[in-house]
């Protein structure tokens, strides 16, 4: 899997319910390179659109209004080339550590400390 | 005198000539055609169901037994005319000859309530009352008395013998049918009373089943053809049979009253020998009341209801059930409600007595079961109160999970992005500490929010007066403050005055379709009444949801009382009486 592309930053997906936090996350993200290529508000449209975008990376959170997002993250694992699931919540994660382990995810990042780097260090 | 007494005094005028005319007519007339007996007997049965039936009637002015015994004397009377000389006087009584065991038939199948319980009763009345006048009419137009030695029949049509026999025999194996139906009857009945109700019913049916099965004797006989002596012997036994029937309705009412006092007095010693334990006293009162099905109903004045000994809420039997109930008072208070079978209710007297010589008893219980009721309601409310504060957490993390949080996570990424462009795109960056502003002006209000949610500042420092202003303020509809206390209140009653109106109004906004709502809240006679009404569909269900029932936790906590009216079409008023020392 090629991240770092010169040409064109890596693609991500953004599942969150709350509007809000999707376009801060999507503004932070392009100013550090990655190219957004789509958003869901919940689990099944996530589903389908990453069936179709087929980005690198996923950002899930772990409280979604349909699917757990712990269980969006090993649906997605299974799909054909699937993307490198990261889970986020507004909690710290510290409770999660073992569901995100068994979950397929690749790790965890609270949602306040987004960052390029933040990511880089759990895909390394 | 009141209306029925003076009905029944002059019925009683009537009765006593009715019983001299027999009397008088047998005197004046020669011998033949038990003319002797009737002498003898007639005034007595006569003047005995008049008599009695008066007394039953005016003891049971709605039930029917009294006035057919009255019938059962005057039509007595009236077929004694057939002792008369003067032909057309001699018809008249020929004609009513049997209408008195027609009458009799009703009294045993309606005894003791008065009334015919089953279509198979009401079928053998029907044709018992049919055989005696037109059955026996048909038959009277063919019998040439002159044979018989009596006077003449006036309405005799054709002389013929084989005719006559023939509607007899009829009219007798009729009678014979009607009689065996009337024995299963009613020794069906006597099977399933308790004792309390044989003792009522045992000489009524025991005299009057005599009374009747002498009938069928005389009927077998008559069929049978046997010697006319017999026959005629027959007859005199069962008239004077029938004599005997309202002396043994007349004991049956004293013994019953006798009985009633006996199991009164018996139960007055009980419960002065020892305070009943719980379930004793039903025990006690089901005894004085031969009904072993007896429950016992206490009323809760405060909660509208009766509830059991355990305190848990008791519906009463509706008519028609098999069950009835009949409440006890004390002092002119309402305390309990006796629940018992049906066929008990004409035993009212009784039950009345019963009643009232447990009266202290019931109250003593009625006292316990309060406490009981209590205990129950408290220990339900001390549940939703815990249920209902994990839910307000619950809902609180939720609000802030949702709000306030997402909005500061937000920020801190919007913040964090204005940072890094502060120096190569100071414009972008401004717009971005500008959205973040707006941002954090948006979480606080959601926090403000929040916290009026969970206790409203203005209320603790302003009180009631200012918080309720708030409340209609913020209210999606016109919302008219009518009434507030001046001044301040316990702090924790304006907090329950607080969320009763909060609680209210926000039902009225969500449901009620109102155009506008009142709120008062006023200090009356050591209370507080708060009251919240709205001009909407009404219709509101308080034991739907939880809103409701936790305002009524938090209002009996104090000592107080939601009340919730709502009639569909006239909308709804929430009002809640509190104490106030």
């Amino acid at each position: 899997m090629v991240i770092n592309n010169a040409l064109v930053g890596p693609s991500v997906f953004v599942v969150d319910d709350h509007v809000g936090f999707r376009e801060s996350a999507r503004r932070l993200l392009e100013m550090e390179g990655y190219t957004v290529v789509g958003e869901a508000d919940d689990g099944c449209s996530a589903l389908l659109r990453v069936q179709q975008l087929r980005p690198q990376i996923a950002l899930v959170d772990v409280h979604l209004p349909d699917i757990d997002g712990v269980e969006l993250a090993s649906r997605l694992r299974e799909l054909a080339d699937p993307p490198t699931v990261i889970l986020i919540s507004s909690h710290d994660g510290g409770e999660l550590r073992p569901v995100i382990a068994s979950s397929g995810a690749c790790g965890f990042v609270p949602k306040s400390e987004l960052s390029r780097e933040a990511i880089e260090r759990l895909l390394r | 005198m009141t209306r029925h007494g003076l009905i029944r005094f002059a019925v009683g005028a009537a009765g006593f000539v009715a019983g001299v005319v027999p009397l008088l007519l047998a005197i004046n007339s020669p011998g033949g055609a038990h003319r002797a007996v009737i002498a003898a007997i007639g005034p007595v049965i006569g003047w005995a169901f008049i008599g009695t039936g008066l007394y039953a009637w005016a003891r049971r002015p709605a039930n029917r037994i009294g006035p057919l015994m009255i019938a059962v004397g005057f039509s007595f009377c009236v077929a004694s005319l057939s002792v008369a000389q003067q032909p057309w006087l001699f018809a008249a009584g020929l004609l009513f000859l049997p209408l008195p065991y027609a009458i009799l038939t009703h009294i045993l199948l309606a005894f003791p309530t008065g009334e015919l319980n089953s279509r198979a009763e009401r079928v053998i009345v029907a044709l018992s009352y049919l055989s005696a006048t037109v059955g026996h009419w048909g038959a009277v137009m063919f019998q040439n008395t002159l044979r018989q030695g009596i006077p003449r029949n006036p309405l005799l049509v054709a002389d013929n013998v084989a005719v006559l026999l023939t509607l007899y025999r009829l009219r007798f194996m009729l009678g014979v049918v009607l009689l065996v139906a009337l024995a299963v009857v009613l020794i069906r009945r006597w099977r399933a009373a308790s004792m309390s109700q044989r003792r009522a019913l045992a000489p009524v049916l025991l005299s009057g089943g005599l009374a009747m099965g002498l009938m069928g004797v005389w009927y077998l006989a008559s069929l049978a053809r046997l010697p006319e002596g017999i026959v005629d012997r027959l007859w005199e036994v069962r008239v004077v049979a029938l004599a005997v029937v309202p002396f043994a309705f007349l004991g049956g009412l004293l013994r019953s009253r006798v009985a009633q006092a006996g199991a009164v007095s018996r139960l007055v010693a009980q419960l002065g020998e020892e305070s009943p334990r719980r379930g004793k006293l039903r025990d006690v009162l089901a005894e004085a009341l031969g009904d072993p099905t007896l429950t016992l109903a206490y009323w809760l004045e405060e909660r509208g209801e009766y509830v059991d000994s355990d305190g848990r809420t008791v519906e009463l039997p509706v008519e028609s059930s098999g069950r009835t109930y009949t409440v006890v008072h004390r002092h002119g208070v309402r305390i309990a409600a006796l629940i018992h079978d049906a066929s008990l209710a004409d035993e009212r007297e009784l039950i009345k007595a019963v009643g009232a010589a447990a009266s202290l008893a019931l109250e003593n219980k009625r006292l316990d079961a309060q406490l009981y009721a209590k205990i129950e309601e408290l220990q339900q409310s001390r549940a939703r109160i815990v249920e209902s504060s994990d839910a307000t957490r619950r809902h609180i993390e939720r609000d802030l999970h949702d709000g306030a949080q997402q909005r500061l996570v937000s920020l801190a990424l919007t913040l964090r992005v204005a940072r890094s462009r502060l120096r190569d795109e100071p414009e972008r960056a401004q717009q971005l500490l500008e959205s973040a502003s707006r941002e954090l002006d948006m979480a606080l209000a959601e926090l403000r929010e929040l916290a009026r949610g969970i206790h409203p500042a203005v209320l603790s420092e302003r009180g009631l007066d200012a918080a309720l202003d708030g409340v209609a303020e913020r209210a999606p509809l016109p919302v008219e403050l009518i009434d507030t206390p001046a001044e301040r209140l316990p702090e924790q009653l304006e907090a329950a005055a607080y969320f009763v109106v909060a609680e209210a109004v926000t039902n009225v906004a969500k449901y009620a379709d109102a155009s506008h709502a009142t709120v008062s809240v006023q200090r009356d006679n050591g209370h507080v009444m708060v009251q919240v009404a709205d001009d909407g569909r009404g219709g509101a269900d308080p034991a739907r949801g939880s809103g409701l029932r936790g305002l009524a936790d938090r209002v009996s906590a104090l000592n107080g009382r939601l009340e919730v009216f709502s009639e569909p079409g006239r909308g709804t008023t929430v009002k809640a009486t509190i104490p106030c020392g």
